[in-house]
């Protein structure tokens, strides 16, 4: 285990904090508060695994969730299109998302976008979408900006500018993790097509940084964890630096199932279960929850009082609600000479240039598009799904066919806007129950007309990029509804109306006020995708804030 | 049940369907008449786990025209039997039952399609070739199609892909896994450019 040295805290004795999910923002802000003096205890239902514990065993990562708490078997969740529909578990679950310390920033391909001004105050900007929750955020891009740059340094991103980047106050802290095959070619296109195909800003260390390793270009970062500490986790970034401050006692394999209000309407007492079952609980004098947007709400309607019949937090009812999971498209191609994008990150190469809503297209929406490898750096998946779908799925052919094929391969993954609305949302199944006995989450998702039309434009350009880049063969993936989502966005939205919102602008609740939700359930709008980064920020700018109001007796 | 299919084309778009069924039939004479049979996978000294012999020829005669020996190794060489046997006794365990009835139900028609043969690994490749084609849609043929992907191109530990045969099939160097760029023939032009002042 990695945590023999850390401080432990007694559980009938409160902490300053207790915080929920060690992901890409529990982790931030556990690190934040403990080294500024404050004792925390972080309840992680994952377990603590350290770098040398990740490998390339696709089967195990890929299919059978080593990283995501088990397969549909085990860990399960349930899924429905429309809320008439009685939600099932499936083979896919729904909310895809890491369980183990450092969270989903473990195991995410670390593609790192920045929102823009725009992304802010585009309701204001474009008027009301009739049949949505589409909102401005109560904060803007100045706003986060300091906590953008805060992130670069202090998590460690490499980058460098592009023609279609907001200002940034601070250089990137390293440079670019060297092109790849797949950024050649996404260069080529463009440039033929007159777009700009600029670098990819990635959470992944091109030079050392903060006592941490470059890079080695082992291309198992999709999905994997890193075995060198190089993608800037949480994991690896922050949470050795709370432990290190002697004020932060990481919980592991603790899964958190309700948090207590008393008499006087705060949260005192968060309840779980430890790695052997057992239901323990542990004192706080405020609490954090930073579980993810589909864990945060769950655990908030699950924590259900008489005195919040309907959850916690949740006399708006906006608790679960405005699930965002961003629309995606993908088109995928072949070319004469051998990429060999199996080797190094995923991208490195993006385009921006549809980023902004062109109102003349008839819809809501932009996004950005990279080139990378997809399944052509995991070889069961590629084996198994990723030929061209002309082609024989097993025999000589099938087999001639990978020889030549997974080397030559890549993909063009479109990244885009999607809108929220009252009918995708988080709520709690009422017969199914996770592993630990929890009812399960269910997950009722339609993508809106707009996130499909939005899909299918990107789809075009990707194609048409392909086109450029001399590509042999090449084709779309069929756009279909989604029906699970890495981007668990929007759930606890944060805003100034206590009606139309569940936290404020410095994320703490509007109805509990020592409850504080932080991480992908703050988004208002969804961004065109690779939210992480601005979760990271989000968990910076409320660290500070949380911890000025604790250091002000304001909480 | 639900469809191994789904899971491991879970990146692929769409939600696909929810098959079932496979657990409402039961009884497998044939299949167990197998077990007494000679099994061409089993290595000197080595017994499967948890496969009969019989199973063990079936599966692998199957995987063997999934991804065939050629000019290059295929799955037997790969060794992805002893990957299927390993798995249908842990991770895949509770599917065992289950794609052995899908297996009995597999073979019911080789003998009178083929008379004179009963079981798959009894018919040339020619006409396995034509059998597995009739049988390409099924909810069976998709779970050992997946088992012996997983076999070839997954980590040695599982107990396939033999001195990395499968890794090498495709062009991806084995272990460690660490490389410097250039990676591919456009990067290394493109290097080759900016060297020249292009």
């Amino acid at each position: 285990m990695a945590n023999e040295n850390q401080v432990t805290f007694p559980v009938d004795e409160p902490v300053d904090f207790v915080i929920v999910g060690s992901g890409s923002a529990g982790g931030i802000i556990a690190k934040e508060l403990s080294t500024n003096g404050f004792k925390v205890v972080v309840l992680e239902q994952g377990p603590y695994r350290r770098a040398t514990d990740f490998t390339h065993d696709e089967l195990s990562v890929e299919n059978l969730g080593e990283l995501t708490g088990g397969d549909h078997r085990v860990n399960q969740q349930t899924f429905r299109q429309d809320a008439n529909e009685v939600a099932e578990v499936r083979a896919t679950q729904p909310a895809f998302y890491a369980q183990t310390v450092g969270g989903s920033s473990v195991h995410f391909t670390a593609n790192f976008w920045r929102l823009r001004e725009l992304d802010f105050k585009e309701r204001s900007m474009l008027g009301s979408i009739s049949g949505t929750n589409f909102a401005d955020w109560p904060i803007s891009y100045a706003d986060l900006e300091p906590y953008y740059a805060k992130v670069d340094w202090d998590i460690g991103v490499s980058g460098a500018p592009g023609p279609n980047d907001s200002f940034r106050s601070r250089p990137f802290p390293m440079p670019p993790i060297a092109i790849k095959s797949s950024g050649v070619l996404m260069e080529r296109g463009a440039s033929k097509l007159g777009w700009n195909a600029q670098v990819e800003p990635l959470a992944i260390l091109s030079k050392p940084h903060n006592s941490r390793p470059a890079c080695i270009n082992c291309g198992f970062c999709m999905g994997f964890g890193c075995e060198v500490g190089a993608k800037s986790s949480t994991l690896a970034a922050m949470i050795p630096l709370a432990q290190a401050s002697g004020n932060c006692e990481i919980r592991a394999e603790c899964a958190v199932f309700r948090v207590a209000s008393n008499d006087q309407g705060r949260v005192d007492e968060v309840f779980y279960y430890d790695p052997d079952g057992n239901e323990r609980s542990q004192q706080a004098r405020a609490v954090i929850l930073s579980a993810n947007g589909a864990e945060t709400p769950r655990l908030l309607l699950n924590s259900a009082s008489d005195a919040h019949p309907d959850g916690l937090a949740n006399a708006s009812g906006f608790v679960g609600r405005n699930l965002m999971w961003n629309s995606h498209s993908n088109a995928r191609a072949l070319f004469e000479h051998p990429l060999n994008d199996f080797k190094g990150v995923q991208v490195t190469r993006i385009v921006h240039d549809f980023y902004e809503t062109d109102t003349a297209r008839g819809f809501y929406g932009g996004g950005g598009f990279d080139g990378r490898p997809f399944s052509a750096a995991v070889p069961i998946k590629y084996a198994d799904s990723g030929g061209a779908p002309d082609q024989p799925r097993w025999g000589t052919e099938y087999k001639a066919n990978l020889e030549h094929n997974f080397t030559r391969s890549m993909s063009i993954f479109c990244g885009a806007t999607s809108l929220a609305q009252d009918r995708n949302n988080v709520t709690i199944d009422p017969t199914h129950k996770d592993r630990w006995g929890r009812p399960s989450l269910r997950i009722t998702y339609k993508d809106h007309d707009d996130d499909m039309a939005i899909a299918k434009f990107l789809q075009d350009r990707a194609v048409e990029l392909l086109d450029a880049a001399g590509a042999e063969k090449y084709w779309r993936i069929p756009i279909e509804y989604q029906s699970r989502g890495a981007h668990l966005l929007g759930t606890c939205r944060m805003g100034n109306d206590p009606q139309t919102s569940v936290v404020d602008k410095n994320h703490r609740s509007h109805d509990v006020p020592n409850l504080f939700l932080c991480d992908g359930s703050s988004f208002v709008t969804s961004g065109r995708g690779q939210p992480t980064m601005t979760i990271m920020a989000l968990a910076f700018r409320a660290a500070e804030h949380i911890g000025t109001a604790a250091r002000n007796n304001e909480i | 049940m639900i469809s191994k299919e789904l899971t491991r084309r879970f990146f692929l778009q769409g939600s696909g369907t929810v098959a079932g069924g496979a657990l409402l039939r039961a009884g497998v004479p044939a299949f167990i008449a197998l077990s007494q049979s000679a099994c061409s996978a089993r290595d000197a000294g080595a017994a499967f786990e948890t496969l009969s012999v019989g199973e063990g020829r079936e599966l692998e005669a199957i995987g063997a025209r999934i991804l065939p020996t050629t000019d290059t190794p295929g799955a037997r060489e790969a060794g992805a039997i002893w990957f299927i046997d390993k798995a249908y006794g842990s991770v895949y365990a509770d599917s065992l039952a289950a794609d052995r009835v899908l297996l009995a139900d597999f073979q019911s028609g080789i003998a009178a399609a083929y008379p004179g043969a009963e079981y798959f690994s009894d018919l040339d490749e020619a006409d396995q070739d034509a059998y597995l084609t009739s049988h390409q849609h099924t909810e069976f043929f998709n779970n050992i199609r997946f088992m012996t992907l997983a076999g070839v191109f997954g980590i040695a530990t599982w107990g396939g892909n033999r001195n990395d045969i499968g890794w090498k099939l495709v062009g991806m160097d084995g272990p460690p896994h660490a490389w410097t760029p250039p990676f591919g023939y456009y990067d290394a032009e493109f290097m080759e450019a900016q060297k020249d002042g292009e």
